[in-house]
């Protein structure tokens, strides 16, 4: 079998400043004036603890994760909030670097990490589609010959030339998932893309994945519900605080772990 | 394949915005036309606020202060400071915003991010165009000859690009980790608008001020242009001339290093 995607060692650290830093400009510049003072006024203020000081932690959101996602594959993450599942997902798709480690993909990869991200509420359904196609990868000629499937597929027929902010919040994902499904990339990572939308469109948008994946693409799928997770992935993976503890083609296994440790 | 790694692969850098080519002619459709919608007078607003600043100037310089417009109608002299200065602080503005304002997309998609900063720069030619067209208009009502010398104008306008986006780069570095510079640009632009040659002549300045008030870039390419418009009537002051395009030059340079340097960890710090 082949890969899709080789995971090496990733890490991810990210630094949480406390105190000025983390605040605005005048913040900092008071921290340094009071550095300078207090190093040429030595006794300055001793043993007062400075409002102004820089602080900071760090914090491991990937700590040495490493696996593999063969072709075709239909990949579930699981992990409780914070495990770490969406910083693994931006580094794949390119958002924000890792700090050690490296991931190898073989393919065109396609992301949607938010519904309906770069959708303006000034523009019509019908230019909203452009340009949130052209922003998920996709060129002008492609994006005109899906047009009347994205259309047809998001069922706003009706509404297309209506402004966006007019749309209904199920109506809106609808046509941000639409849009996404008609990508046609090799790997297609879909991060809680089921959270809205009502249970007919949630049915169709398993459907449609399944067909991606009958089309020989790979699907990494994080989701909060079990039950699409069973339904569709083969393959899990458990997170669990920036760690991989479980990687298993028994997802009936990783849901138990998964579930076991939230209670 | 593609191989993600720490370090940063700078090669292949403007090919991938070529090849997103699609993505920066939608994300510059969507800020031509999503600027006035709801509005009542729709595209005039990009005419509407230089003419209001050309009246109230000429009002305040021209028919107040009588300053000298070495015989020039002093609403052209006035606009033809304006239709520079709009394109320069537009640029600057929106470009130095295009990070924030775009932050959704960079912490969800993977896009070149210079893309929005080049889309802004499209949005200010064709705002300037509107007004170029006005000047020439005005030149034609009031008689004044073109000469040869109008075929200078783009250097000078491509300078003033140059230095507001060079500027607006580091500037919307700088605003990604400290939003104060959204508070200090607008603020700086009004001043500017004054600290530059927009509602006066440049040779008004004393001549032993003359060097130091050519410091500012935005004076020289405001004096050029001018110049190129009515060569016979506006001194040229090439050092100054000379200097601000290399400094717009320089600026654009510095602008895009920094910017280059920094874009990696927007998803991170904004």
């Amino acid at each position: 079998m082949t890969t899709a995607i080789h995971i090496e060692n990733i890490s991810k650290r990210y630094v949480i400043q406390h105190g000025s830093a983390a605040g605005s400009l005048k913040e900092l510049v008071e921290h340094y004036r009071r550095l300078i003072t207090r190093r040429f006024i030595p006794n300055f203020k001793r043993g007062q603890k400075d409002p102004y000081e820089v602080t900071t932690e760090e914090f491991w959101a990937l700590k040495d994760v490493s696996f593999d996602i063969p072709k075709g594959d239909k990949l579930g993450i699981l992990g409780r909030n914070g495990a770490g599942k969406s910083t693994l997902l931006k580094i794949m798709s390119q958002i924000t670097k890792p700090t050690s480690g490296r991931i190898v993909i073989y393919g065109r990869i396609s992301s949607l990490l938010e519904m309906g991200t770069g959708f303006h509420g000034e523009l019509s359904g019908r230019e909203n589609i452009f340009l949130n196609g052209a922003l998920l990868g996709m060129g002008r000629t492609e994006i005109t010959r899906k047009f009347d499937e994205i259309v047809a597929f998001s069922e706003i027929e009706q509404f297309i030339d209506t402004p966006f902010k007019r749309y209904s919040s199920g109506m809106q994902a609808r046509l941000g998932f639409s849009v996404a499904a008609h990508l046609e990339p090799d790997i297609l990572i879909l991060d809680e893309v089921l959270a809205v939308g009502d249970v007919q469109f949630q049915k169709k948008c398993l459907i449609k994945m399944e067909s991606i994946s009958k089309s020989g693409a790979t699907v990494i799928f994080v989701n909060h519900g079990i039950d699409a997770i069973k339904q569709f992935c083969k393959h899990a993976i458990v997170l669990e605080k920036g760690k991989l503890i479980l990687d298993t083609h028994d997802v009936d296994e990783a849901i138990r772990l998964y579930l076991g440790e939230s209670t | 394949m593609l191989i993600l790694e720490a370090k940063t692969n700078p090669k292949n850098y403007w090919k991938a915005i070529w090849q997103r080519r699609s993505l920066l002619f939608y994300v510059t459709r969507r800020d031509l036309t999503v600027r006035y919608k709801q509005t009542l007078v729709g595209m005039s607003w990009v005419l509407i606020r230089p003419i209001l600043t050309m009246l109230i100037f000429s009002l305040l310089f021209g028919s107040i202060a009588k300053l000298d417009s070495s015989g020039l109608p002093y609403g052209f002299v006035v606009f033809a400071g304006i239709v520079p200065w709009f394109l320069f602080a537009n640029l600057f503005g929106e470009t130095s915003n295009s990070i924030i304002a775009n932050a959704t997309m960079f912490t969800k998609v993977n896009c070149p991010r210079l893309i929005f900063p080049i889309s802004t720069l499209v949005v200010g030619l064709v705002d300037f165009s509107l007004g170029f067209i006005l000047l020439l208009a005005m030149m034609l009502w009031y008689g004044i000859p073109i000469q040869l010398e109008i075929i200078c104008f783009p250097i000078f306008i491509l300078s003033a690009a140059m230095l507001a986006i060079g500027l607006g780069l580091m500037a919307a570095t700088l605003n990604a980790r400290f939003r104060d510079f959204q508070q200090l640009i607008p603020f700086v632009l009004q001043m500017g608008i004054y600290l530059s040659p927009v509602g006066y002549l440049n040779q008004l300045v004393p001549k032993k001020w003359e060097l130091l008030y050519a410091l500012n870039p935005v004076a020289g390419i405001i004096n050029g242009f001018r110049w190129s418009l009515t060569p016979n009537v506006i001194a040229p002051y090439w050092p100054g001339l000379i200097y601000s395009v290399v400094i717009s030059i320089a600026m654009l340079y510095l602008g895009i290093k920094v910017f280059r340097a920094a874009e990696d960890n927007f998803a991170d710090t904004i």
